[in-house]
């Protein structure tokens, strides 16, 4: 079965989902930003007391405010965070993920489960992994980084 | 005994690819990962500082452009990056003393980049593999003229996984 396929076949529980920072309601800027940096993540997902997850704060959102306002670090994450975050559900096929990706223009989406709470973080690099796994052969053999040439001649 | 591959002494020209089959490929974006270069995947425009520029100019002209990633050059060459990542890493809680800094001390330095006649799987690879969300695109002599973001590959891969 090609790719095109499995994208329609296959759940969002079948990529490789992230642990995702996660902070409550009441956190400050400060508090996501100490988290994201932990968990290696470039987003926190706010949540309220039963798990779900009411907001998103992306490291795009703390460029822009570290921008604009330089002392935010210490405001209210509530104040800060984007509300309407698009959201996939784990049973959802993976076109979800990569619709969710193109048309919303984000890097990030919260996967919640069937009763709406957090499961993980998904995204770009997700959806990469998923395709670079689909097809080991042309992605994870490739030379990175350095020349692909020596800087001097062999000799005569 | 005479090697039959060799052309006959009669002189007569034999294309030693007259029997090569190409490879086919089952999949679209297969094909396209092995035949399509870094070139046909959006990598431009691309918005470059140079190193003594201020941490506090830096962040300014990444909200200012809206983009994630600025590519760092010296003398016309590749000298690193400064992203979104660095910010929040490296400047977001220390902002006050990080601020009038040059953005060369907290950049990532040797980035790894591709050319534009490398395959949009190296690209990828670069991404999912090594883990570095932005790839600049260079010349031979280092100079950038392009970057790839994860949003422009998700792009690429979504042409021809829908196509």
């Amino acid at each position: 079965m090609g790719l095109y396929e499995n994208i329609r076949t296959e759940r969002v529980s079948s990529l490789a989902l992230r642990d995702p920072a996660v902070v409550s309601e009441d956190a400050t800027v400060r508090d996501a930003v100490e988290q994201m940096r932990q968990k290696k993540l470039g987003c926190a997902i706010v949540v309220n007391a039963n798990r779900e997850p009411v907001g998103m704060f992306a490291e795009s959102e703390l460029t822009r405010l570290l921008s604009e306002t330089p002392g935010v670090i210490e405001k209210s994450i509530r104040s800060h965070m984007k509300k309407d975050w698009p959201m996939v559900r784990i049973t959802d096929p993976i076109a979800f993920v990569l619709d969710a990706l193109e048309t919303r223009n984000v890097r990030f989406l919260i996967v919640v489960d069937e009763q709406g709470q957090l499961a993980g973080l998904t995204g770009q690099k997700g959806l990469m992994e998923y395709v670079a796994d689909h097809f080991p052969g042309q992605v994870i053999v490739q030379r990175i980084g350095g020349s692909p040439f020596p800087a001097d001649r062999e000799g005569a | 005994m005479a090697d039959q591959s060799l052309p006959p002494n009669s002189g007569e020209f034999q294309d030693p690819l007259k029997n090569y089959d190409p490879k086919a490929y089952d999949d679209r974006l297969e094909k396209a990962l092995v035949e399509e270069t870094v070139a046909a995947i959006q990598h431009r425009p691309v918005a470059t500082i140079t190193p003594d520029t201020s941490v506090r100019d830096a962040i300014d002209e990444l909200a200012d452009l809206n983009v994630a990633c600025l590519l760092i050059e010296e003398e016309g060459r590749l000298v690193g990056v400064f992203s979104d990542r660095d910010v929040l890493d490296r400047a977001a809680l220390e902002y006050d003393e990080v601020k009038t800094r040059p953005v060369s001390e907290l950049m990532t330095t040797d980035p790894v980049f591709v050319y534009e006649s490398d395959s949009s799987a190296a690209a990828l690879s670069v991404m999912a593999v090594s883990g570095f969300r932005h790839v600049p695109v260079t010349d031979v002599q280092r100079k950038v003229i392009g970057i790839i973001s994860p949003q422009r590959v998700t792009t690429f891969l979504r042409k021809y996984i829908l196509a």
